[in-house]
């Protein structure tokens, strides 16, 4: 059954949720991470717009990713803003990740699993998921195996 | 539009990281009272007002401008402003245009700033819940680029920090600057990180102060009690993808468009340059102006402002002879959003830098804003 609207935003506090990307916040409930893609020329876009930026169709549909990619940036924040369960005590991770699906497609989350030492910009990862406040939010997980 | 409309005059309050006890418009106001009557106009020469804080009708109330025929509230940096004001006189929509900011220890930027209660009130959407630290929008969006420079030029922390020193060694010479105590590469290399690969040197602390500006025609300029700066060239620049996650790259982004667009209609370039004001919000955006201005290679930002280290002046100065930022920048003078490089220009050009004075300077290039929604030019000159 889709969640409402009103539901989608209480179960989102703070998120900025609009008419063109609220199909990705509810693929977030589903753990589904789901980005813009044409239905008319099939280009991927992120965030989701709500026109193709490659076609100007405006057939955009959201579209689930594989979540495997590699590590294009890495920052690891020292402080940052309060939220449930995140301890900058340890800095925290926070990796932009261009997906396997486009080139420059890319994807922003932390890291989970890993030391920070670890976390390198080139390395592969793959999606995984957290609660967060009955949030559920995407994270990545370092993905060895495919290095 | 080129050279036909002028800065004729600036004026700044001067600026504090602490708390002033005063408003947004309280210096807006005594900026722009200054540089009103240092331009020989009165209240009713002003027929235009463009800035962002704060908006044109609480300034225009303020100071009892009687009338004006257009005002605008732009986005910062402050090219914007000024290259807007000049359009709107270029245009005819108005004759002499009144430009000002007024930054501010907003209520987001710092603890401190929250223990005054009214600067709580006067920071919008304080209290509503907010994202979580899973992004890099915003402010953290140069940090992520910055790691994203350090994997592609293998370059050190010494790198960035020779940023911070260029402008605080600048700031010491500049009464109105807000950081002005030394600052060593020990002390750059010991200070707290706060998003990593940056520290607390690498980003723009928050300020209350003000600058303003008059732009007009350069006729009308020419009448006016200083010399006139003619804008020679001004550019928003700005691509797709613009996102801070999704921009291309750093050799792909609003500055390539600006640094294309001053080459191909300014009427000078880095040869003639007297004085360069590159941005500095955070000092990876200075590093890559640098390199995509064409002052040296991609990569080699460092290592061009190691080479031309002036150590008996104890900065930067670029062939012996040009500063960068020489107000302190944003990273010392404090966080202006691009007023302080555009004023000091201006001051530099008629002469009146005090001690910072570059000797008969006769051009400036300012390289304002970021990478993705923000990279600006503007080039100034005297005649």
């Amino acid at each position: 059954m889709t969640i409402s609207d009103e539901a989608l935003v209480e179960r989102f506090p703070g998120q900025p949720i609009t008419h063109d990307n609220a199909e990705h916040y509810r693929g977030r409930l589903d753990h589904r991470l789901l980005l813009g893609k044409c239905r008319s020329c099939g280009h991927w876009h992120s965030p989701p717009k709500p026109v193709c930026p490659q076609c100007w169709s405006f057939d955009v549909e959201s579209a689930p990713v594989s979540g495997t990619g590699t590590i294009y940036m890495a920052v690891f924040l020292h402080q940052g803003p309060p939220a449930p369960g995140v301890d900058y005590s340890v800095p925290y991770p926070v990796v932009t990740v261009e997906l396997d699906e486009q080139p420059g497609l890319r994807f922003t989350a932390t890291v989970v699993g890993a030391d920070n030492d670890a976390i390198r910009i080139g390395g592969r990862v793959r999606l995984s998921w957290i609660e967060r406040a009955g949030m559920p939010v995407p994270v990545f997980e370092l993905n060895e195996a495919a290095q | 539009m080129k050279d036909q409309v002028a800065i004729a005059g600036a004026a700044t309050t001067g600026f504090t990281t602490k708390n002033s006890g005063r408003t947004q418009t309280s210096f807006a106001a005594q900026a722009a009272i200054d540089v009103i009557r240092r331009c020989g106009l009165t209240k009713d020469d002003v027929d235009g007002l463009c800035g962002s804080w704060p908006a044109a009708h609480v300034l225009q109330s303020a100071l009892g401008l009687s009338r004006v025929t257009w005002f605008g509230n732009p986005v910062i940096p402050l090219v914007d402003h000024v290259a807007t004001a000049a359009a709107a006189v270029h245009a005819g929509l108005c004759e002499t245009v009144l430009v000002y900011h007024a930054p501010y220890r907003a209520a987001w930027n710092t603890s401190g700033s929250l223990k005054d209660p009214f600067r709580r009130i006067a920071t919008p959407g304080l209290s509503e819940p907010q994202p979580g630290p899973d992004t890099v929008a915003a402010g953290v969006g140069y940090t992520a680029w910055a790691s994203r420079y350090v994997y592609e030029f293998d370059v050190k922390r010494e790198d960035f920090g020779i940023v911070a020193l260029n402008a605080r060694a600048n700031a010491a010479r500049n009464p109105a600057a807000a950081m002005r105590e030394p600052l060593s590469m020990d002390d750059y290399l010991a200070a707290r990180m706060i998003r990593e690969p940056l520290c607390l040197y690498d980003m723009d602390p928050a300020v209350d102060g003000g600058d303003a500006f008059i732009v007009t025609t350069t006729e009308r300029a020419r009448n006016l009690p200083l010399p006139p700066v003619l804008i020679n060239a001004a550019v928003l620049g700005q691509v797709s993808p613009n996102e801070e996650d999704q921009t291309t790259s750093l050799r792909a982004n609003g500055q390539q468009v600006v640094i294309d667009t001053l080459k191909a209609k300014g009427d000078f370039w880095l040869d003639e340059v007297d004085v360069y004001f590159p941005y500095d919000g955070f000092t990876p955006i200075t590093l890559n102006w640098i390199e995509n201005a064409g002052w040296c290679a991609p990569g080699e930002g460092g290592a061009f402002m190691r080479q031309h280290w002036d150590p008996a002046e104890g900065r930067v100065l670029i062939n012996g002879r040009i500063p960068v930022n020489p107000h302190g920048g944003s990273l010392s003078e404090g966080a202006t959003q691009g007023s302080g490089h555009i004023r000091e220009a201006v001051h530099q050009l008629q002469g009146l830098a005090g001690e910072r004075q570059v000797e008969d300077a006769q051009r400036a290039l300012i390289t304002a804003g970021g990478f993705f929604f923000n990279a600006q030019g503007l080039m100034l000159h005297t005649s």
